[in-house]
């Protein structure tokens, strides 16, 4: 059955190919057919693998892509246990999506062009997750970028739409620079860039080489940028601009995990830069504190999971900071069910407003969208960590192994938490208990979502309670099913890392103050938006200065655009003058004319008379006899 | 060798179609003949024969070959929707078929003498193909320059052959390169003389600085068809011949030739990139930048070492195919506006975009931009170069490639420029021709591995 | 002897080459052509090819050159007919030829120096010994040369032929 794992990634291309080039003839059932069904094709054969793997790694090379010199690329695939996770999440997440997609996008003129790209994207993102060598995985990389700006900026028409496309696709061009930078480092480090001879040459040096904490440093920019982590965050959320099955499956469930995925995969790397994990572990917890703080005060409803997204992202580079990789790519499995279930159900519930996403006018729409009010709650559930919801095992993983890190951290973290819980039930409450805030129009229009969409929202929405249960801690009984798994992966990293291990009684406890957290918050949030039935104004007059301060996402926007955009613009307009049109239009300018004068002069050679031709050949001919005769 | 058989096979029943009438199926059974001839071809990989001592079959002969079978395919492809003199359609076809054989011939010789035939069957038949078009002067002129030029060249590689034979007593390529390494300080100097016009002879059939004038008059007279023939199954048979030739029975003297190959390379990558630029006729400016070509090419030829046979190869195949699109799609603009002028293009992006996207690809195949196979036919050949320490040569060759992408980026914006194009057309045999090149240019892009391992 | 005889029959063949240029009249170049034609056949007799000395007249002498005449006489060339030359191409060929001469000379000056084993067969002209290498050792380029001459007859036929007035 690995054999055909090149099937995985073949057939949502196949896909694309064929509605890209016939998307004019196929009608729109067939469309979605195509595009849903060979995602379903690559699930299929991802769990059949999966089914019969054990535990070890199968390579699977197609041909040889590129060798030149000393540089030799395979394009092959890699499969073990690692890429097998994050298959299953791709290929079932996002077909989950693209029925969903279906029903969301029915109306849309352009409704061929999405499915394709939707298609692309898998395509891409398994080319990532599957690919035996860092250069398959920046195609990969790359691709999934360009599909995150296409689909970001679909409805183009918008201005703003394709500013936010644009910005996404900036930001992560400051981040790709450092992976490419990276994977040349490896390159001329280990002479190589596949992973098994990179891991197995990186056993050679000690922990703390400093090429190594290189490497891994750049490798890390390029995490930040598309896993959206602080200083490049800020493109996320206004990559909310593109569709929400977009959100749900680029923005949510599978790109932007790619860099947790890349870090997991070279975790042997990180391991020796101790200096590294240290720096990932404040930047993710930085992250986590900053987003959620921003997504207290936010009214867009999809703006404000996009920070919880980010947030999110946070602690899965905490757990990978740990050294954790186990509790990141859980957590990241566990993120992409309820986090692409929360999109998706906020999807539902913008359907159903005909469009409106603040929630200051929404509020009561339980009692219209049943199906819809029950999955958001399952989620918001599970991303606020009550047991035994899945965000609670995956969380709580992380909590504990940030404890053993450091206490202090770990109230840090604990904090972020409790935003989260706050955040995510008063978007709760505020979308669906209380009474309809919006117009008499869009009351008339309130209405269930079809079941094409609803379906995927509810095996979503089983995934997200019981996805937990793949790696329940021993303290409950459980076997680490997971940790388990993918141990043939960390086993290198876990004989040279100390894990420091934390008591029974203390970790109960650990889980005691979590739990007790988020149910405070929960009810702080109860009291304040359904008790007090507060609903937030969105007028800067009546905010404090902290409020003030929040509810403009810090002004970060701001400052990038006072210390990075506008700086910049003015160098350019002077360089513009000076630079551009005096030093180098002189030169190049100068040195074009001068050949096109000779070029001028040179044809007149071309004079068509035979007599000349034989004439200047035989001279030719005189000329090489003598030089060679005399040098 | 079977490839041989079959285009001579093809050639006669190509004549015959004339008397036993049936010229109507004529067109499919040459199409079936050469894939057929394709298929033999690769079934022949890794064997190796020698014929009579006179034609060896060997990987290196089976990848150029396979390279002129296949643009001959593509070309035929071509010829379908382009032949405007039916009358004459299987005297034509017989003689493009006969010239194919020829330049199987000089892919696969292993005696001066096959060397001297295969030439001369390509050369006569490119004679006649380019004076076909009776009425035109310019053809005229074409076919007359052509021959006389010609027949002064093949005077040079008789001269030359005669005297090598007078210093080795041998026809035999590979017995003279034994001969050469054997005698390597004690070399009469006839044998130097008889190299050097050998070279000047290759030199012409290649076109290469400064015996390439012929080449820009011959290109733009003769009628575009057969201009695609000689910029690409001409080019390719007369370069295999003179890497072959090089190899074979020179390279124990590599000191006493290399400097002056470089010279011609340098001078002919200059010359044909510096000269094209002010053209303002697409023809001419392919045929120039067909000079151009040979350049880098050479530089493959004087790298002698194993990445000469792969880079070559990849640079041909990569070439041919850019030209052959380029070409195609310049006779369905000429065949409506009557000329080849780049200014013919206005407007062609918004009335055709597929063939706008045609040329693009091809365009910068030429040019030698990634991802299309021109920058990877491109890097091969410079890296082979400068494995042998030419440095200097692949600077120059760099700084003609930027010279290149001007006039080859010229057409480009002149497609996007104005839209009072009026629509232009293609048949469907150039339309698949087209799709076939154009993949074919971004696929080898993609994954130029495959091919450059065939010959190591 | 032979020398003798080599070196008059060199003098012979250049002498009426130079007469073939220098002549004002196309037809006295044609004639003074084949004479140089015979020369050159004597110079096969010399080298114990008779064979090759018979056929070069007949070929050559026989019929190119008669058929030259014919086109000479046929587009009634002659000597007003003949269009002007400038000085200065008549200059340029001739300093080329001249060079060309210069350099061949020069570098097939050492050719008496060949290394030893390697003179060619005397014999290798008399007509069995010819037929003999034809028809074994260069078998191949005999067949293939027939190609070439398939390739000449067709292109001459449909040069040559007239243009039907079709459409």
């Amino acid at each position: 059955m690995t054999n055909l794992s090149w099937l995985i990634p073949v057939l949502p291309l196949l896909g694309f190919l064929l509605i890209a080039l016939f998307a004019k003839s196929l009608p729109k059932t067939l469309v979605g057919l195509i595009a849903s069904g060979t995602v379903l094709g690559s699930f299929i054969i991802a769990v059949s693998i999966f089914l019969q793997n054990d535990g070890t790694a199968h390579t699977v090379k197609l041909f040889d892509w590129i060798s030149s010199g000393k540089l030799h690329i395979p394009f092959a695939f890699l499969i073990d246990p690692l890429s097998l996770v994050m298959l299953l999440v791709v290929t079932g997440v996002g077909f989950l999506i693209h029925v969903y997609s279906v029903g969301y996008m029915s109306h849309d003129e352009r409704f061929a062009q999405f499915m394709s790209y939707l298609n692309l994207f898998v395509f891409f993102m398994l080319l990532l997750v599957m690919g035996n060598n860092y250069i398959v995985m920046f195609t990969g990389w790359e691709g999934v970028g360009l599909c995150s700006y296409l689909l970001i900026g679909f409805w183009f028409k918008n201005t703003d739409y394709n500013n936010a496309a644009k910005k996404a696709f900036i930001m992560n061009r400051i981040g790709d620079l450092g992976f490419i930078l990276g994977v040349l480092l490896i390159w001329v480090t280990f002479g190589s860039v596949n992973y098994s001879e990179v891991f197995s040459g990186a056993e050679g040096f000690t922990k703390g080489d400093k090429v190594i904490t290189a490497i891994t440093f750049l490798l890390f920019i390029g995490a930040m940028g598309k896993s959206a982590q602080i200083p490049l965050y800020t493109w996320l959320p206004d990559a909310m601009a593109g569709p929400t099955p977009v959100s749900a499956l680029i923005h949510a469930a599978t790109m932007v995990t790619a860099g947790v995925y890349m870090i997991a995969r070279s975790n042997i790397l990180y391991t020796l830069s101790p200096d590294t994990l240290n720096f990932v572990l404040f930047i993710g917890l930085g992250t986590a504190i900053f987003a959620a703080t921003i997504g207290l005060f936010q009214n867009d409803i999809k703006k404000v999971l996009a920070y919880s997204t980010v947030s999110q992202l946070g602690f899965m580079f905490i757990a990978l900071g740990t050294g954790a990789y186990t509790a990141g790519v859980f957590h990241l499995m566990t993120h992409a069910f309820f986090k692409a279930l929360l999109f998706l159900g906020a999807g539902s519930v913008i359907h159903a407003m005909s469009g409106e996403q603040d929630i200051k006018n929404m509020g009561g729409l339980r009692k219209h969208l049943p199906i819809t009010y029950i999955v958001f709650l399952l989620a918001t559930v599970a991303i606020s960590g009550i047991p035994p919801f899945s965000g609670f095992f995956s969380k709580d993983e992380i909590l504990a192994h940030l404890y053993a890190h450091s206490p202090v951290l770990w109230g840090f973290a604990l904090l972020a938490s409790m935003l989260t819980a706050f955040y995510m039930f008063r978007l709760f409450f505020l979308t669906f208990w209380g009474g309809f805030r919006g117009t008499k129009h869009q009351l008339e229009h309130l209405h269930e979502s079809p079941l094409v969409m609803t379906a995927p929202l509810m095996v979503l929405a089983v995934l997200s309670v019981l996805g937990g249960f793949l790696n329940v801690p021993e303290i409950f009984g459980g076997n680490l099913a997971l940790k388990n798994f993918l141990s043939p992966v960390f086993e290198a990293s876990e004989l040279r890392s100390f894990d420091p291990h934390i008591g029974h009684q203390t970790e109960i406890m650990l889980m005691a103050i979590a739990v007790g957290m988020a149910g405070i918050s929960i009810f702080l949030a109860y009291s304040r938006y359904v008790a007090n039935n507060e609903v937030p104004s969105g007028d800067e007059k009546e905010m404090s200065w902290l409020e003030k301060l929040v509810f403009n996402k810090y002004y970060v926007d701001e400052a990038y655009d006072a210390a990075i955009v506008k700086p910049l613009n003015w160098i350019s307009r002077k360089s513009e003058i000076f630079i551009e049109k005096q030093l180098i239009d002189g030169t190049v300018e100068g040195s074009a004319n001068f050949t096109l004068h000779l070029g001028g002069l040179l044809r007149q050679l071309q004079t068509g008379h035979i007599g000349f031709y034989l004439i200047a050949m035989v001279l030719a001919v005189v000329a090489i006899f003598g030089y060679t005769v005399l040098f | 060798m079977n490839a041989l058989i079959s285009l001579s096979v093809l050639g006669i029943v190509a004549m015959l179609s004339e008397i036993f009438n049936f010229k109507k199926f004529l067109y499919s059974l040459i199409l079936l003949g050469l894939v057929a001839a394709i298929g033999v071809n690769v079934m022949e990989w890794g064997q190796f024969q020698l014929w009579y001592g006179m034609m060896i079959v060997d990987e290196f002969t089976l990848a150029f070959s396979g390279v002129i079978l296949l643009t001959g395919f593509l070309w035929f492809l071509l010829v379908a929707d382009n032949h405007q003199d039916k009358a004459h359609i299987s005297d034509h076809f017989a003689i493009s078929l006969f010239a194919m054989a020829g330049a199987i011939v000089m892919v696969s010789y292993n005696n001066l003498s096959m060397l001297f035939l295969g030439i001369e069957i390509v050369s006569i038949s490119m004679y006649i193909m380019a004076s076909t078009q009776k009425n035109d002067l310019g053809s005229n002129e074409a076919g007359f320059k052509y021959f006389l030029m010609g027949a002064f060249a093949t005077g040079f590689i008789l001269f030359g052959t005669a005297l090598l034979y007078g210093a080795t007593a041998t026809f035999d390529i590979q017995k003279i390169g034994v001969f050469v390494t054997e005698h390597n300080s004690e070399l009469p100097a006839i044998f130097y003389a008889g190299l050097i016009l050998i070279m000047v002879g290759m030199a012409f059939k290649i076109s290469a600085v400064p015996f390439h004038w012929w080449a820009p008059d011959v290109y733009t007279g003769s009628p575009t068809l057969i201009t695609a023939f000689m910029a690409t199954i001409v080019k390719t048979a007369a370069f295999a011949a003179f890497l072959r030739l090089f190899i074979t029975c020179f390279s124990g003297v590599e000191l006493f030739w290399n400097q002056t190959i470089m010279i011609m390379a340098g001078a002919t990558i200059l010359l044909g990139n510096i000269t094209a630029l002010l053209q303002n006729d697409f023809k001419r400016i392919l045929a120039f930048s067909s000079v151009a070509h040979a350049g880098y090419m050479l530089l493959a030829v004087l790298a002698m070492n194993n990445q000469s046979g792969g880079s070559l190869l990849f640079y041909l195949l990569a070439y041919s195919i850019s030209s052959l699109s380029a070409f195609a799609v310049l006779l369905a603009v000429a065949n409506l506006k009557g000329n080849t002028n780049v200014q013919s293009f206005k407007g062609l992006a918004k009335k055709n975009p597929f063939l706008a996207f045609v040329v693009i690809v091809a365009m910068l195949s030429l040019a030698g931009i990634p991802p299309t196979a021109g920058f990877f036919a491109k890097y091969y050949i410079f890296t082979a170069a400068i494995a042998n320490n030419y440095v200097g040569l692949t600077l120059v060759a760099i700084t003609g490639s930027i010279v290149s992408i001007f006039y080859y980026f010229r057409i480009v914006i002149v497609m996007f420029e104005g839209d009072e194009s009026t629509e232009v057309t293609v048949g469907s045999n150039t339309k698949a021709l087209l799709v076939i090149c154009s993949v074919l240019v971004i696929l080898l892009g993609l994954m130029p591995d495959f091919l450059i391992g065939l010959l190591k | 002897m032979t020398q003798y005889f080599f070196y008059f029959l060199s003098f012979l063949a250049i002498f009426f080459a130079a007469l073939v240029v220098l002549s004002k009249n196309p037809v006295h170049s044609v004639l003074y052509l084949i004479l140089c034609f015979f020369s050159i056949a004597g110079h096969y007799i010399l080298l114990n090819a008779q064979f090759l000395a018979a056929v070069h007249i007949i070929v050559y002498a026989g019929a190119i050159m008669v058929l030259f005449l014919f086109v000479l006489m046929l587009m009634n060339l002659n000597r007003d007919s003949e269009p002007p030359k400038s000085w200065q191409g008549k200059v340029a060929a001739t300093l080329a030829a001249g060079l060309l001469l210069l350099v061949f000379t020069a570098s097939i000056k050492g050719a008496d120096a060949l290394p030893s084993g390697n003179q060619p067969d005397n014999t290798v002209g008399l007509l069995t010994n010819l037929g003999k290498t034809l028809y074994n050792d260069f078998m191949l380029p005999f067949e293939v040369s027939s190609i070439l001459f398939l390739v000449a007859m067709v292109g001459a036929v449909m040069i040559g032929k007239r243009e039907e007035v079709s459409e």
